[in-house]
């Protein structure tokens, strides 16, 4: 009789639960749409005031990169031009998120996420976002799904923003190997203990998953390693690991820990929270680290090379321009910003030139750097680097002095 | 280092926070509490000490706060599950989740991606023992791991000792085998239920702990990754043993390694051995579970 009771008991408790449960994600539901909403007091019918939008992916608006240079680059639009600027971080899927602010009317939504799947060709049998909210101009990076299988454009109204990062990704792996000779000249007194050159050369890459837009980073970074260690005469060791997750940032500073262990000075890693936990462990061995998306160079001071980066608020910049003269909607559904736009690129390496501290290191930085500005102007003409982004492959054969392990 | 000294290095260090977790959900499991909520506390305690480190710049104070942390998400389990008897799932669910959501509203507070303790070097918390640290196969499973990860081996005899070996432990599986039994004897179940709890709580805080601030000096939202579900297959998979239970988590540490060191040699099949840590807790749980069908058929309780 007690045991029954108990249940009973449990049962009834269990089903007020569920409900409170249900309430609080209703409530949460609800909370979302509203953000979404909210903020559209000002835009009279009259007086058309434009209004623009960025939704950012899982990292936030405050990841102090990729999220963020968008976001600081649509409310530098705002002020300049006295636009009405949303910024959402979407609790309840990015699909619902696109949805609502194309319900809202925005004039362009900037999706900073990875998922295009409800926007471009409609989820669950729904018609494509795009086609359902014509007016509004909807702007995707990193990957260009809106095309037909004959390769025609999809959807007028979507643009699709790619970034050269092949090249950016070359100059970072360039550096890495002018650093790894040098390391010993460089940091000269420093807390570090980097692998000698001559024992072992090695570089190594940490990627979150297996798809174009990861690759696209390796690939470059093979490219430059490759031509730095041509001119060298030496081959190196070149460690990758293109499944590591975004989140387990202890797993990928094990990784990074086993590619530092094996000779490699220099991991690049590519993996959002992954990325890190290589820095960490960087800092741990005595190593460097590339960070990426954003300037994270001061994420551990010292101990992270430089970044590999994508300004966002580039784009941002251009597209509300052409919003703004008219010019949109002839403008082209496919955006590459190379190397030259200043989209993508490296840091200034500001922070890693303070661990620099004998004058010979010094010196020897000012001929690094100037070897990194010739190449600059020759990465995308003189020089060609596979972009995985564009769907090129990449032959291993063309890199002979980098042996992939 | 070579490449057995890091496979058996890198085991130690997967298997630690996993073998914290464990030792004190044992109890929770013994006293017939399903705790999914591991996964939070662990959680909640990594990202509180961080966190604690982070503005005060004191290891002690984050030690405490992320002890402290994750005694109070044992307390809400507590209260909630056991004494006012509501669903235990539904309960750890919101756990787990929670974790990420108050982390992340404080991470966007302060305006960071992630907790970095940029004034911590974790290298200067491992402790290398002088001597041991050489010998080829001992020195890298016994020297150069931060403290905890040594509490965690010490507190599976510990555990072992209070479950086994202490009238207190007797009870708490008392409470769990017949808990009607239990009352008829007296003894306050509900007490020994939330005992149990809170000292799985304790060291998953500890487990969080050994996972962000003394290993990386880091915390990333997410960062525990799974590894209290994997705990709690390794509980199931060692019945609530506190020593079988440390071998499986131990197990899935060695997994784990070898999936992350031999990948340099298997070049692009490397996603393979990935696979398998979650291929022998399957295989595992499924011999655990036909040897222990087996027994209940031979002594004659077939359903039961």
């Amino acid at each position: 009789m007690q045991d029954f009771m108990n249940k009973k008991m449990s049962r009834r408790s269990f089903f007020g639960t569920s409900a409170a449960v249900a309430t609080i994600l209703g409530l949460a539901a609800c909370g979302n749409s509203s953000t979404s909403d909210s903020g559209s007091s000002s835009s009279g019918d009259e007086n058309k005031k434009k209004r623009i939008a960025v939704l950012c992916d899982d990292a936030g608006k405050n990841d102090n990169g990729y999220n963020q240079a968008a976001v600081e680059g649509a409310q530098k639009v705002g002020q300049d031009k006295g636009w009405e600027v949303k910024i959402v971080e979407p609790t309840n899927g990015v699909p619902d998120a696109l949805e609502s602010l194309g319900e809202d009317g925005y004039d362009i939504v900037f999706n900073m996420a990875y998922d295009f799947e409800a926007l471009i060709n409609g989820v669950g049998g729904a018609e494509p976002l795009a086609s359902q909210y014509p007016d509004t101009e909807w702007v995707i990076f990193n990957d260009n799904p809106n095309k037909n299988d004959d390769g025609s454009v999809k959807h007028k109204n979507v643009i699709a923003v790619l970034y050269d990062l092949n090249e950016s990704s070359f100059l970072a792996g360039a550096l890495s190997v002018l650093v790894n000779e040098n390391a010993e000249t460089l940091f000269k007194g420093g807390d570090y203990s980097f692998t000698d050159p001559s024992t072992a050369r090695a570089c190594g890459f940490i990627g979150g998953t297996n798809s174009a837009g990861i690759v696209v980073f390796s690939y470059g970074y093979i490219t430059g390693i490759n031509y730095e260690a041509e001119k060298l005469g030496v081959t190196y060791d070149y460690y990758a690991k293109y499944d590591a997750g975004f989140t387990d940032s202890a797993g990928g500073a094990t990784v990074a820990g086993t590619y530092y262990g094996n000779g490699a000075n220099v991991v690049f890693g590519c993996a959002g929270s992954v990325g890190d936990g290589i820095t960490s462990k960087a800092k741990e061995v005595g190593k460097l680290a590339i960070q990426v998306d954003g300037n994270k160079d001061d994420q551990q001071p010292g101990y992270v090379l430089t970044s590999v980066l994508k300004n966002t608020n580039v784009p941002v910049q251009t597209i509300c321009d052409a919003l703004d003269d008219g010019s949109l909607s002839s403008m082209d559904n496919l955006q590459d910003y190379s190397l030259a736009s200043g989209a993508t690129g490296l840091t200034d390496c500001t922070e890693i030139q303070k661990a620099i501290t004998t004058d010979e290191g010094k010196a020897k930085w000012e001929e690094i750097w100037a070897e990194i500005e010739d190449l600059k102007g020759k990465v995308g003409s003189e020089i060609k680097v596979v972009n995985a982004q564009n769907g090129e492959t990449f032959d291993p054969s063309t890199c002979p002095n980098v042996n992939i392990k | 280092m070579d490449l057995l000294a890091s496979i058996l290095y890198d085991t130690v260090y997967h298997a630690a926070p996993i073998i914290l977790c464990v030792i004190g959900g044992v109890f929770a499991y013994q006293a017939n509490v399903l705790n999914i909520a591991l996964e939070g506390m662990m959680g909640i305690g990594a990202f509180a000490s961080t966190l604690t480190v982070y503005f005060t710049n004191s290891l002690v104070l984050g030690l405490l706060a992320g002890v402290l942390a994750a005694l109070i998400f044992g307390a809400i389990f507590s209260v909630m599950g056991v004494t006012l008897r509501g669903n235990v799932i539904i309960i750890g669910v919101a756990l787990n989740l929670l974790v990420t959501a108050i982390a992340g509203f404080v991470m966007v507070r302060m305006n960071v991606a992630n907790i970095s303790l940029s004034s911590l070097n974790v290298s200067d918390l491992q402790i290398i023992i002088p001597g041991i640290d050489a010998i080829p196969i001992l020195g890298p499973i016994v020297s150069g791991h931060p403290i905890l990860t040594y509490v965690a081996f010490i507190g599976i005899w510990l555990m072992w000792v209070l479950s086994y070996r202490t009238k207190f432990g007797t009870y708490v599986r008392v409470v769990g085998e017949n808990e009607d039994a239990a009352k008829s004897l007296g003894l306050k179940t509900n007490f020994y239920k939330i005992v149990a709890i809170l000292i799985g709580a304790l060291t998953c805080g500890l487990a969080g702990i050994n996972l962000s601030t003394e290993r990386l000096g880091l915390y990333t939202n997410g960062m525990t990754a799974g590894r209290g579900f994997v705990a709690i297959a390794a509980i199931y998979c060692g019945r609530g043993d506190p020593l079988k239970s440390s071998l499986y988590a131990i197990l899935f540490g060695f997994a784990r390694s070898l999936s992350i060191n031999l990948a340099i040699y298997a070049g692009p099949a490397s996603g393979l051995f990935d696979v398998i840590p979650y291929v022998v807790m399957v295989v595992v749980l499924l011999v655990v579970q036909v040897s222990k069908r087996r027994n209940v058929r031979t002594r004659g309780f077939a359903n039961g």
